[in-house]
């Protein structure tokens, strides 16, 4: 456990010490800020929902960079053999990095609950609502997140880190809007994979078992995957 | 300690090592030698439980390094070809995780680091990103995190690799003080390298152990006629030209 923390935050420190997390930051918060903005003034209802999906479509180019040199970077800079030959579980290794995007995630996820103080201070809004809304985003951000670290382990390139991240998460995110081309089991399968359904609950304050299950299942499956691919290297 | 039996390692179709076979005792240092590509790197990579060998047993201390591959880690301190380093960290804040990961018990954390510090001699750049270093003081780092658990057995992959005469002296004079207390496997392409530190060599080629015998046997040291002592260098060659790889 006191490893796995020592990873997360070596992974936290490095996200401070690298110009990428100042960039996403900025970026993510501006562009959010721009679209509460415009969904406020366009609504003109104190809710968050829209905000929310455009959150999550915004997740989409976001979360890549964050994760793209998650184990890219340290198979580039020979780290990764300094880890692998330490008396260090594959499991601490996959845990504490995860833990570490994570928690920067999170708090840039944090920084937009000011939209909240700011529809709390004008309105009346169904605090259930946005509260299953948050944990929504969150849950999504924390899938991608899983995702994209997986595609960081496959290779030493950062940038075919990012673009398969981006490859697999379009397929997710817009896979529901060709759902007329599919019938019978292939139409079921893609609904149940793709985020867009999923999100839509939560932020409409509707909290299903499968929704949970989606997220949950999804980041588990990922960090399983990642965890195999760097024992990869026994069965060559 | 240390039992290789029949170590091949394929990649792909390449055969990288053919059944390797030594033992290495406890305290013993032994210099790996052979040219690019001989298979060196290859064999401290299955020895740290980094690779696993596509066939044959590596024990360290009767254990097999695969199955108890966490219990043996502990026991290695390794210093790959191109040292390790995150070169965002400052060396402190670097050696600190290094001893968090390497299972340093927490109380003696700060007391370990500064120990390796001192040892290491880097105590005047502790506070100094490792990126701002000269490749001198990256290596000893390097060096720094390989023995920061106090491992007993040293693994060091050409640790004087790149560097200038000075730095050079300044590593090969700390792996000397390093080696009292621990068993050390160097590889190197400078003899005499190998010829100050070891005392026993393995020579590589092919993948394959041509000459596994003590220095003082290899050099001839105790032949009374001195022209029938060689320098390492000369062994090194002569062992080549009976294999075809050099001309007379």
């Amino acid at each position: 456990m006191n490893k796995m923390m020592a990873v997360a935050k070596r992974e936290l420190s490095a996200y401070f010490k690298s110009p990428i997390a100042y960039i996403v930051s900025i970026l993510t918060i501006s562009i959010f800020n721009i679209f509460f903005y415009m969904i406020i003034d366009q609504n003109k209802e104190v809710a968050l929902k829209d905000v929310f999906q455009v959150m999550e479509f915004m997740f989409i180019f976001l979360v890549p960079l964050l994760t793209m040199g998650i184990f890219a970077q340290e198979k580039a800079s020979g780290t990764m053999e300094f880890l692998m030959t330490a008396p260090l579980s594959n499991t601490a290794i996959v845990m504490g990095k995860y833990l570490g995007a994570l928690i920067f995630f999170s708090s840039l996820v944090a920084m937009t609950f000011v939209y909240y103080g700011i529809v709390e201070y004008f309105g009346t809004p169904d605090r259930m609502t946005i509260l299953t809304g948050y944990l929504g985003v969150w849950l999504e951000g924390a899938f991608f997140l899983a995702l994209g670290m997986l595609t960081s382990c496959w290779t030493r390139n950062q940038i075919l880190a990012a673009m398969t991240s981006y490859v697999v998460l379009f397929l997710l995110y817009f896979s529901i809007n060709f759902l007329k081309y599919f019938s019978g089991a292939s139409e079921v399968m893609i609904r149940a994979l793709g985020t867009g359904s999923h999100l839509e609950n939560l932020a409409a304050g509707i909290i299903t078992v499968s929704d949970l299950v989606y997220y949950l299942s999804g980041i588990l499956f990922c960090l399983f995957l990642t965890r195999l691919s760097i024992e990869n290297r026994l069965w060559r | 300690m240390i039992t290789s039996k029949n170590i091949t390692k394929y990649f792909g179709s390449f055969q990288a090592l053919k059944d390797v076979s030594f033992q290495i005792n406890k305290g013993e240092i032994v210099g790996f030698l052979g040219q690019n590509g001989a298979g060196k790197t290859t064999l401290m990579r299955i020895l740290t439980s980094y690779l696993p060998a596509s066939s044959g047993s590596m024990m360290i201390d009767g254990q097999d390094i695969i199955r108890n591959s966490l219990s043996i880690r502990k026991k290695i301190g390794y210093l790959p070809e191109t040292p390790p380093l995150y070169i965002d960290m400052t060396v402190r804040d670097y050696l600190k995780f290094a001893a968090e990961i390497k299972d340093v018990p927490r109380h003696r954390l700060n007391l370990q680091v500064d120990k390796v510090l001192e040892e290491c001699e880097l105590a005047a750049v502790k506070a100094k990103t490792i990126r701002t270093l000269s490749k001198g003081y990256k290596q000893r780092v390097g060096i720094a995190q390989a023995i920061i658990h106090e491992p007993r057995l040293l693994i060091l992959d050409e640790p004087t690799n790149g560097l200038d005469p000075i730095q050079n002296l300044q590593v090969r004079k700390l792996i000397k003080n390093l080696k009292d207390e621990r068993t050390v496997i160097l590889s190197t392409h400078i003899l005499s390298e190998i010829e100050q530190i070891a005392k026993r060599v393995l020579i590589i080629r092919s993948g394959q152990i041509i000459v596994d015998d003590d220095l003082d046997v290899i050099l001839g040291k105790n032949q009374k006629d001195p022209s029938k002592r060689l320098s390492l260098e000369e062994f090194f060659v002569k062992c080549h030209i009976k294999n075809g790889d050099v001309d007379e």
